[in-house]
């Protein structure tokens, strides 16, 4: 339902006074002869409750458009000011007033029940409200069509509009019935409202408490009177009980006008916050503290944002996850200068009050940019500490890694070589020359292949061709040594920084590495270049992808690359092949442009290598 | 009646030497074995007189499977081998209960029977 604009607003109010004013008429002058001694009382009360409900109805529906609450409150104080058509001494006005009689307290269930959306979400919520308006105007058009009067005492209009002690004697056996019932609803009606203030948190206990607590007691007052009807108090101490339930009906639109006010009142204290954010000792607990205060929650939880990782961390720099927030919890981001720079995970009934949050937002914004730049500080500081206990782990494990190749490989060899020439001398002893012929060529090929491995060794450890000749022949060279065809399709043509070639070419080992344990590729091809100070790295294969930076190998990569100031991506979907590219700025070394390379080695890309 | 020896160690071209060393020097060979679990099989089922055994294989080191061998019935004698020094097992070579270690560059057959024969040495 669109809320009604300015002039709507300003014809449902002159309706209302309308309304008011033709309820005054009515009882007055409408036929009956009713002492102003109880004419007084009786339009105040209605008046007050009639027009609270349509003013206050109107401002919740324009406060918050899309909550239903306000639109009910209208309905309810046309309903309470409808009921004195029975005043009109008419059949007409009998006949209405009979059927509006009760019709205010259904809208009531059915605000109280709904609070605070006005909406019934649950299949009790919507029973209830059911079962309100059942028992009012179709129960009372039945007894219209029954022809009861309700024993209106002379001279008084019908309907109990207008309260005086009722006649003692026994109450109507029908009437005990559905006074059982009413009390049976009210019981349903606490229940729910029960319901609703246990499930909600802090912030939406404060949000919610002043309606629900003058809900509760015009529904105890309600029971208070239909209980004292169904067990046959004294009429006379019965009229005191209806007095309070209507008296107390006035109570509830002035509860929920002090629950819209507040949360204006919360809103300057948004004003304060900044005051006391200014004064206190800086740090993140101290901000929670505030933020808690000034939005009553003490869920409030803060979530700093880092663009560069594109992740929220908390204080401390460790990443926290935002979304989602869980059962009842909601998350405002909040932005400084079109930058996003935190996010509050706060009770869910928060996100009724917007303007307050944003503007906490706006007030803590220096604050919070502040503790960001620290969050940050520390989630770098961590990720530096993390990077260089696995700098030290990956040492350690290279070092184990170049013990045990030397024990399997050349060490092996050497030991063959000594059993080989053991041998060889036994034959000598018996002159068997020939076999010692066989067994010194065997020695030979063994230590051949010592050598090899011990040069491969060496150049895992330190590759003298990058030292010696720079990126493009070192690339070429690890191209034509690879297992997996590989090809160099562009190097830069000069040297770079000693610790950028370094970098590079270990990036592209650890690729080719890579591609041959586990991507099964057909090719892999290696592009270096320079662009824009950043010297990028990038190493293709078209195997089956399904990689992660999480591997020990990446991982090392990803340490060695920001020691150097630069990044690493990997783009590998399954299936999809294998992109691992490198970025490494070069004034980050403190180097400038790239050298020119020297004649003896220009030229050293485009080199393609067979698979061996 | 020539010593039945089992070798075993997890590089092919050392039992492979070995093998025509000591066959050379008149021991027969009855089998070989690359790892722990494959040594205590063939063992069982090989009732070798002697197990020669490398100590870094790939599943169980050597002294665990000498531990296992002891606790066989009528247990085979042992000689570990290993292209390290004795110096690099510390005490570990005197306490595993073998009849010794000889490091592979210094595998002969007459330092095998001197071991077999002249008490708990090792080179």
């Amino acid at each position: 339902m669109r809320p009604p604009g300015r002039r709507g607003r300003a014809a449902v109010a002159a309706a209302g006074l309308a309304a008011g004013a033709g309820a005054g008429v009515a009882l007055l002058w409408g036929g009956y002869d009713v002492p102003a001694a109880l004419a007084a009382p009786t339009l105040v009360l209605n008046l007050a409750v009639g027009w609270s409900f349509i003013g206050i109805g109107l401002l919740a529906w324009s406060r918050h458009p899309d909550n239903r609450t306000g639109p009910l409150m209208v309905v309810l104080g046309f309903a309470v000011l409808g009921r004195f058509a029975v005043a009109v001494a008419s059949d007409v006005g009998f006949a209405v007033g009979v059927l509006l009689g009760s019709l205010y307290l259904s809208v009531f269930v059915h605000l109280l029940v709904t609070f605070p959306t006005g909406r019934a979400g649950t299949r009790l919520q919507r029973g209830t409200v059911v079962a309100g308006y059942l028992l009012a105007t179709p129960l009372d058009a039945v007894f219209l069509l029954l022809g009861a009067t309700r024993g209106a005492p002379a001279g008084l209009p019908p309907n109990g509009l207008v309260i005086v002690p009722a006649t003692a004697g026994s109450p109507d056996p029908v009437d005990v019935v559905v006074q059982v019932v009413v009390l049976a609803l009210c019981g349903a009606v606490l229940a729910i409202v029960w319901g609703r203030w246990r499930r909600a948190g802090t912030a939406e206990r404060r949000a919610i408490g002043p309606g629900l607590l003058g809900g509760v007691l015009v529904v105890l007052a309600l029971m208070a009177q239909r209980s004292a009807f169904v067990v046959g108090i004294h009429p006379d101490v019965r009229v005191v009980f209806t007095w309070a339930a209507r008296v107390v009906l006035v109570v509830w639109p002035l509860a929920l006008l002090f629950g819209l006010v507040r949360s204006r009142l919360d809103r300057s204290a948004v004003s304060r916050m900044i005051v006391e954010l200014g004064a206190g000792p800086p740090g993140s607990e101290r901000l929670r503290e505030v933020l808690v205060a000034t939005l009553h929650d003490p869920t409030v939880q803060v979530a700093y944002w880092l663009s560069e990782r594109g992740r929220f961390v908390d204080a401390a720099g460790d990443p926290v996850p935002v979304e989602p927030p869980g059962p009842g919890r909601a998350v405002t981001y909040l932005e400084r200068a079109g930058s996003r720079i935190a996010a509050l995970t706060h009770d869910a009934a928060l996100a009724g009050e917007p303007e307050l949050v944003e503007a906490v937002a706006a007030g803590a914004g220096m604050a919070l940019e502040n503790e960001r730049l620290h969050a940050e500080v520390r989630a770098r500081l961590r990720e530096v500490q993390a990077s260089r206990a696995r700098i030290v782990e990956s040492a350690d494990a290279a070092r184990r890694r170049v013990e045990r190749d030397l024990h399997d490989g050349a060490q092996q060899r050497l030991v063959n070589v000594a059993l080989l020439l053991r041998m060889a001398q036994g034959r000598l002893s018996s002159r068997a020359l020939d076999e010692v012929d066989a067994l010194l060529r065997e020695t030979a090929d063994e230590l051949a292949g010592a050598l090899e491995e011990l040069r491969e060794l060496a150049r895992g450890i330190y590759p003298a061709l990058l030292t010696d000749c720079g990126l493009g022949p070192a690339l070429t060279a690890l191209a034509e040594r690879s297992s997996v065809p590989a090809v160099v399709t562009a190097a830069p043509p000069g040297r770079l920084p000693a610790a950028l070639e370094h970098a590079a070419y270990f990036v592209v080992s650890e690729g080719l590495a890579n591609a041959a344990k586990h991507s099964a590729a057909g090719e892999v091809r290696i592009d270096v270049r320079v662009a824009d100070g950043v010297l990028v790295v990038e190493i293709a294969d078209d195997g089956v992808g399904g990689a992660n930076l999480d591997g020990g190998g990446l991982r090392g990569l990803v340490d060695r690359l920001a020691a150097a100031g630069g990044r690493l991506r990997l783009t590998s979907p399954a299936g999809g092949g294998t992109r691992l590219i490198a970025e490494l700025p070069i004034g980050a070394t403190g180097a400038g442009a790239p050298a020119p390379l020297p004649r003896a080695a220009a030229d050293p890309t485009r080199a393609a290598a067979a698979a061996t | 009646m020539p010593i039945r020896v089992l070798i075993v160690d997890d590089h092919p071209s050392f039992r492979s030497l070995a093998r025509r060393l000591l066959v050379d020097e008149g021991f027969d060979v009855v089998g070989e074995a690359g790892d722990g679990r494959g040594a205590l099989q063939a063992a069982g089922e090989l009732r070798p007189d002697l197990v020669l055994l490398d100590v870094q294989l790939p599943d169980v080191d050597g002294f665990g499977v000498a531990a296992a061998l002891a606790g066989q019935p009528s247990p085979p004698e042992v000689v570990l081998v290993s292209s390290r020094s004795r110096a690099d097992y510390g005490q570990r070579v005197g306490s595993s209960g073998t009849r010794g270690f000889i490091a592979k560059a210094e595998l002969s057959g007459a330092l095998l029977r001197q071991l077999l024969t002249g008490g708990r040495t090792a080179s």
